[in-house]
C-alpha cells in the first residue's frame, strides 16, 4: 500500500474517536488547530528548498559514531529524511 | 509508518548509488530502539537540540495547549530529546547532489503528509542520469 494511504487509513482510524486509540473529540480539535497554525505560519515556506545549500553536517548514529555528510556526499547523491520520532 | 517505507525503499535507493540517513532530535538510545524494531538498513541520527533542523528551517515550538496534550499522551518530549524546549521539525525529505546543492524538497507542516518513496528516489535516479 501507498504511504500516503496508510497515513490516510490511520488518522482516519485515529479521528472516527474509535479504539484502539478512543480519541476524544477535543484532542482531534487540538491536533487540526495545531496543524493549520503551522500551515498559516508560513514556516515550510521559509525552509530550505530546490537550489540552496544544504548545511553539512556530523551526527551520532543509533550506534553512537559520528556521520559525516561530507563522507557521504563523497560516495553518491544522499536523501535525508527528517522526523519526529516514534513514540 | 514513513521509516518503514524508507526500508522498503531503501534497495532502489542504493542501487542508484545514493545513500539515505534518517534524522530527529530524540537522543541516541531512542534512536537505537526505533533502528532495532524496525531492523532499519539505513542510520537513525540523532539531532541534538535540533541543530541540524533549525539550520534547514524546519523547527517549531509546540503551543502551550498541545504541549498539555502531548504530555498526557506520554509524549514527554523533554525526556526524549535531552532539552525542555518541547521543539519539533516539520516532516522534511531532501535529495541532496554531490555538491551539497538541494535537488528535492518536501516539507509539510501538516505532519500527516508525506511523500511517497517512489517521489524521492526518482530524484537520486535524474541525478545519476546526469551524471552528478
Amino acid at each position: 500500500m501507498r504511504l500516503q494511504q496508510k497515513l490516510d487509513d490511520f488518522k482516519a482510524q485515529f479521528e472516527s474517536g474509535g479504539p484502539p486509540h478512543n480519541a476524544p473529540k477535543s484532542i482531534i480539535e487540538v491536533f487540526h488547530r495545531a496543524t493549520e497554525e503551522l500551515r498559516q505560519s508560513g514556516l515550510a515556506e521559509r525552509a530550505l528548498k530546490n537550489g540552496d545549500r544544504a548545511p553539512a553536517f556530523i551526527l551520532n548514529n543509533q550506534d553512537g559514531n559520528s556521520i559525516s555528510s561530507t563522507e557521504l556526499l563523497a560516495k553518491g547523491p544522499l536523501v535525508i529524511t527528517f522526523f519526529r520520532g516514534h513514540w | 509508518m514513513e521509516l518503514e517505507a524508507l526500508q522498503t525503499a531503501l534497495p532502489d535507493i542504493q542501487q542508484l548509488g545514493a545513500n539515505l540517513v534518517a534524522i530527529s532530535p530524540q537522543l541516541g538510545r531512542y534512536g537505537r530502539s526505533v533502528h532495532r524494531r524496525l531492523n532499519l538498513g539505513f542510520d537513525v541520527l540523532t539531532d541534538l537540540e535540533l541543530q541540524l533542523a533549525a539550520q534547514f528551517g524546519l523547527v517549531f515550538v509546540l503551543p502551550d495547549y498541545l504541549k498539555t496534550v502531548y504530555l498526557q499522551f506520554g509524549n514527554k518530549l523533554d525526556e526524549f530529546h535531552g532539552e525542555n524546549a518541547f521543539r519539533l521539525p516539520m516532516p522534511a525529505r531532501y535529495v541532496v547532489d554531490q555538491q551539497s546543492v538541494i535537488r528535492r524538497a518536501n516539507v509539510s507542516p501538516d505532519y500527516t503528509r508525506r511523500p511517497q518513496p517512489g517521489e524521492t528516489i526518482s530524484a537520486p535516479e535524474e541525478l545519476t542520469k546526469a551524471g552528478g
